[in-house]
């Protein structure tokens, strides 16, 4: 997956809107990235990644790429 | 020697709390949003003074109505918001129905896995020899528990309150069980203080979580994502072995419910343990999460609207506060 379409697919999957989001929008930005958000985020990971984000680990995200970075550059192409 | 389920009814209290009420006190999150994600349009609270004891008296009035009580020789109650630290509810219960002195009474305190350990209680007393007709109740007041300022628990806990009589059966009609539990859970779903180890502070200390919801250590906290993470490791896996306990497949089985715990939670789990939707149960439109009464609530419930009918094979499992976990069969 590149990294933009996981901007996307996660955006999608967290019902936030799409517009202006980036690989640096700080999450706390985000109108809706919110507690139902946050279990929509773990299902995503999960579902695409078979990973799983602790409450802390979650707690320290701060953008997009925070959360790539947590679930392994190797995973994403950066083409 | 077998058990089964004869009747289950449900007791709700009258005082509602609507989604639009919420949204309009926090002024954060649009009353469809609510619906739409967690499934929930409205909940039950019970009122100041109406206790766990009381809403389980009114689910066992309903299902006495249609039952001679002189017949009951035990009853079990399932709670975490008990009338007193003691005497035990079922025991001010016994005497509030009017069943004989000859039955055995207690609590047990569990959450959203209360309802399949009620049965396993039930059917090991009954198959035993124990006990002939159990009265199982569950019953829970968590709106007492959980701070006014706290929106994520509001919207999603209900209060409530089940009744099921269980007999004896020449089959047997609830099947194996899968029981766990995992305390290194305790602290991602609490009540922390109020008990002996951490009495009740008035003076406690108002934490404001990431997303502005306001509890004390007096209050119910949840920690949501590792509730997450801990339901979508242990359902699949507790549901997989129930299956095998049983010898039967996913297909073998007729109809599926999970603890209501919110829609967004259970639907993932369906898709991940890839449950056909037709034969899976998710409602929790009008009553909310009503921790252990959720499962007994969506039996009844499927019994009514003819989801289910006599001898289907319906796995139920519950999952939740300890963290405690349970599965089985129940054979309708």
């Amino acid at each position: 997956m590149k990294k933009e379409d996981f901007v996307n697919e996660l955006a999608d999957y967290c019902e936030f809107g799409k517009d202006g989001l980036s690989l640096n929008t700080p999450l706390k930005d985000i109108e809706g990235y919110d507690s139902l958000a946050v279990m929509s985020m773990i299902a995503f990971i999960d579902e695409n990644f078979s990973q799983k984000f602790t409450a802390l680990q979650i707690k320290d995200l701060s953008d997009f790429n925070s959360i790539i970075k947590l679930i392994g550059e190797e995973q994403f192409n950066n083409d | 020697m077998g058990t089964k389920i004869i009747a289950i009814k449900s007791f709700l209290p009258d005082l509602l709390v609507t989604n639009e009420e919420l949204s309009q006190e926090f002024g954060k999150w649009e009353p469809e949003k609510i619906e739409n994600k967690l499934g929930i349009k409205q909940r039950h609270i019970s009122s100041d003074v109406q206790t766990a004891g009381d809403l389980a008296y009114g689910a066992a009035e309903k299902i006495l109505a249609d039952y001679d009580r002189s017949k009951v020789d035990m009853l079990i109650l399932c709670t975490q918001s008990p009338d007193y630290f003691l005497p035990t509810t079922a025991c001010v219960l016994q005497s509030r129905l009017g069943l004989k002195n000859e039955i055995a009474a207690f609590d047990f305190n569990l959450g959203c896995s209360g309802y399949i350990y009620g049965l396993a209680i039930a059917k090991s007393f009954i198959n035993s020899g124990m006990a002939n007709v159990v009265l199982l109740i569950t019953s829970e007041t968590y709106s007492k528990h959980i701070h006014p300022k706290d929106l994520a628990n509001k919207t999603i806990f209900g209060d409530g309150a089940t009744a099921t009589i269980l007999e004896h059966s020449t089959d047997e009609k609830i099947l194996n069980f899968v029981l766990g539990t995992d305390g290194r859970g305790k602290d991602n779903l609490i009540v922390r203080n109020g008990g002996f180890r951490h009495p009740f502070d008035s003076k406690a200390e108002e934490v404001i979580t990431e997303s502005n919801d306001i509890y004390t250590d007096n209050h119910l906290f949840m920690n949501g994502p590792e509730i997450f993470n801990f339901t979508i490791e242990a359902v699949p896996i507790a549901v997989d072995q129930c299956l095998n306990k049983n010898n039967l497949t996913m297909e073998e089985i007729d109809f599926v419910i999970f603890h209501q715990a919110n829609k967004f939670m259970i639907d993932y789990l369906r898709k991940k343990i890839k449950i056909p939707s037709e034969k899976f149960y998710a409602n929790m439109l009008y009553t909310g999460n009503t921790v252990s009464s959720t499962i007994p609530i969506a039996l009844e419930d499927a019994l009514i609207n003819k989801q289910i009918k006599t001898g289907d094979k319906v796995l139920l499992c519950g999952f939740g506060v300890g963290y405690s976990w349970g599965a089985t069969i129940v054979i309708v």
